[in-house]
C-alpha cells in the first residue's frame, strides 16, 4: 500500500470509476457549485431538473435531521460511557480478575524488541485501557450500523468508525480499502452538506446499488487532515505474515500472573 | 511452523477451534474476551459478525503496540529500562487518548495500594541498577530461567523500523540484560 504523497485535503473523491451512477459519486469540489436553489451543477456538468431538485431537497432535510439526531445520540452514549468508567473503576477491589489475560497483553507488548522490562502494573493498566478502547470503538462502529439500518455489526462499520475518529488514525492500515471505500462514499455528503445541493444526499439513498457498481472501481484517494507523516510511516507495516513473526526467546520463560 | 507453542498461550488456545496458527493466536487477545466486551457496548439484540470481532482483535493489538512503542521511547530517552504504569498513561495522553487517562489514574493508584499491602518490592520503579531481587513477578521468571532454559532458535526479520518488526541480534543464552548495542533506533 503506497502512502507517498498522501493528500492532506479533507475532501474525498473517487478516481477512474467508469461505472458511476448519474448523480451519486461524482468528484466533489466546493468551488464548482453554482446555480440557483433547487438546481445543482456538478463538476462533470450534470444539471438536475427542478422537480428532481425539489425531491432531493426533501431528502436532504430529512437526512440532516436524522443525522443530527444520531450524532447527538452518539455523544450522549459516549458521555454515559465515560461516566460509567469512573463508577466501575471505583468498584474494583480484586485486581486478579481481568476481562483480558495479562500474559497475552505482556506478550504483545514484548513483540517490540525495544521493550525490555515491564513492571507488574503495566499489563494491569492495559487490561483496563484495552477494555475502554474496545468499548469506544464498538460504540462508534455501532453508530454506523444504525445509520445503515442494520442490526449486525460488520467490518465496514469498524472501518467507518476508524475513518471518522482522529485518535484511531493509527488503525487505518488494518481495514482493507474496500471497507474504506464504502465509508468514503458515505462521507461525501456529510463533508459538503453546508454548501452542497441535494445531489450530495444521493449516496445515502442509493447506497446499495451504488456500492455494488463500485466493486471494480479504481482506488479511492482519501485525505488525512490530521495525520502526522512520521506517525503514519510507523504504521506502514502493521503485521507480518504468520511464518515471519519472530518469537523473542525470553518470552518462553514468561508465566501468567497467579 | 515446527516451533512449539508457548505454554502460557495454551490455555487460551484450547477450545477455540483455531483457524489461525498457534503463533498467530499469540498476537491477539482471545476473541471470546474481545467479543464479550464488545457486547457490553451494544444493545441486547445486536449481532456481531465474525470478521468484525477479528478486526477488533487486530485493532486492540495495534493499540497495545502503539502505546507501548511510545512509552518505550520515553524510557529510552530517560535511560530507564522498565516500562511502568505512569509511562503508559503519559503515552496515552501524548497519542490522543486523554479520556482514558483519568479513570486509569485512579485504577493505578488503587492497584499500587493493593500491591503495597503485599510487598513494597512488587512496585518495581527502576531502582538502578536493576537486579533480579528487585524485578517484579513478571520479569523474574523470564530471567531466572534463561541460563538453563530451552532457547528457541528461529530467524529474525530485518528491515525498516516498525512497531512489529524486530531489529538487532537475537538473545541466545546470553547475559540476563541485553547490552546497549542490541537496540536499534526507530525513526519518528
Amino acid at each position: 500500500m503506497d502512502h507517498q504523497g498522501h493528500s492532506q485535503n479533507p475532501s474525498m473523491g473517487v478516481v477512474g470509476s467508469g461505472a458511476q451512477l448519474a448523480y451519486g459519486s461524482n468528484p466533489y469540489q466546493p468551488g464548482q457549485i453554482t446555480g440557483p436553489p433547487g438546481s445543482v451543477v456538478t463538476s462533470v456538468g450534470t444539471i438536475q431538473s427542478t422537480p428532481a431538485g425539489a425531491q432531493l431537497g426533501q431528502h436532504q432535510l430529512a437526512y440532516q435531521h436524522i443525522h443530527q439526531q444520531q450524532q447527538h445520540q452518539l455523544q450522549q452514549q459516549l458521555q454515559q460511557f465515560w461516566s460509567n468508567q469512573y463508577q466501575e473503576i471505583e468498584k474494583v477491589t480484586d485486581f486478579k480478575n481481568h476481562s483480558l489475560p495479562l500474559a497475552r497483553i505482556k506478550k504483545i507488548m514484548k513483540a517490540d524488541e525495544d521493550v525490555r522490562m515491564i513492571s507488574a502494573e503495566a499489563p494491569v493498566i492495559f487490561a483496563r485501557a484495552c477494555e475502554m478502547f474496545i468499548l469506544e470503538l464498538t460504540l462508534r462502529s455501532w453508530n454506523h450500523t444504525e445509520e445503515n439500518k442494520r442490526r449486525t455489526l460488520q467490518k465496514n462499520d469498524i472501518a467507518a468508525a476508524i475513518t471518522r475518529t482522529d485518535i484511531f488514525d493509527f488503525l487505518v492500515d488494518i481495514v482493507p480499502r474496500e471497507d474504506l471505500k464504502d465509508e468514503v462514499l458515505a462521507s461525501i455528503p456529510r463533508g459538503t452538506m453546508p454548501v452542497a445541493g441535494p445531489a450530495d444526499a444521493l449516496p445515502y439513498c442509493y447506497m446499495p446499488p451504488q456500492h455494488a457498481s463500485q466493486v471494480g472501481a479504481a482506488g479511492v484517494i482519501m485525505g488525512k487532515p490530521v495525520m502526522d507523516p512520521n506517525m503514519y510511516a510507523q504504521q506502514s507495516h502493521p503485521y507480518m505474515a504468520p511464518q515471519m513473526w519472530p518469537q523473542p526467546p525470553d518470552q518462553r520463560q514468561s508465566s501468567p500472573e497467579h | 511452523m515446527a516451533d512449539s507453542d508457548n505454554d502460557s498461550g495454551g490455555a487460551h488456545n484450547a477450545g477455540k477451534g483455531s483457524e489461525m496458527s498457534p503463533r498467530e493466536q499469540d498476537r491477539f487477545l482471545p476473541i471470546a474476551n474481545v467479543s464479550r466486551i464488545m457486547k457490553k457496548a451494544l444493545p441486547a439484540n445486536a449481532k456481531i459478525s465474525k470478521d468484525a470481532k477479528e478486526t477488533v482483535q487486530e485493532c486492540v493489538s495495534e493499540f497495545i503496540s502503539f502505546i507501548t512503542g511510545e512509552a518505550s521511547d520515553k524510557c529510552q530517552r530517560e535511560k530507564r529500562k522498565t516500562i511502568n504504569g505512569d509511562d503508559l498513561l503519559w503515552a496515552m495522553t501524548t497519542l490522543g487518548f486523554e479520556d482514558y487517562v483519568e479513570p486509569l489514574k485512579g485504577y493505578l493508584q488503587r492497584f499500587r495500594e493493593m500491591e503495597g499491602e503485599k510487598t513494597v518490592a512488587a512496585r518495581d520503579k527502576d531502582a538502578p541498577p536493576p537486579t533480579n531481587a528487585t524485578n517484579s513477578a513478571y520479569e523474574s521468571p523470564s530471567y531466572a530461567a534463561a541460563p538453563g532454559g530451552i532457547m528457541m532458535h528461529q530467524g529474525h526479520v530485518y528491515g525498516s523500523a516498525g512497531f512489529h518488526q524486530v531489529a538487532g541480534g537475537a538473545i541466545k543464552g546470553g547475559p540476563v540484560y541485553p547490552g546497549p548495542g542490541s537496540n536499534a533506533g526507530r525513526p519518528r
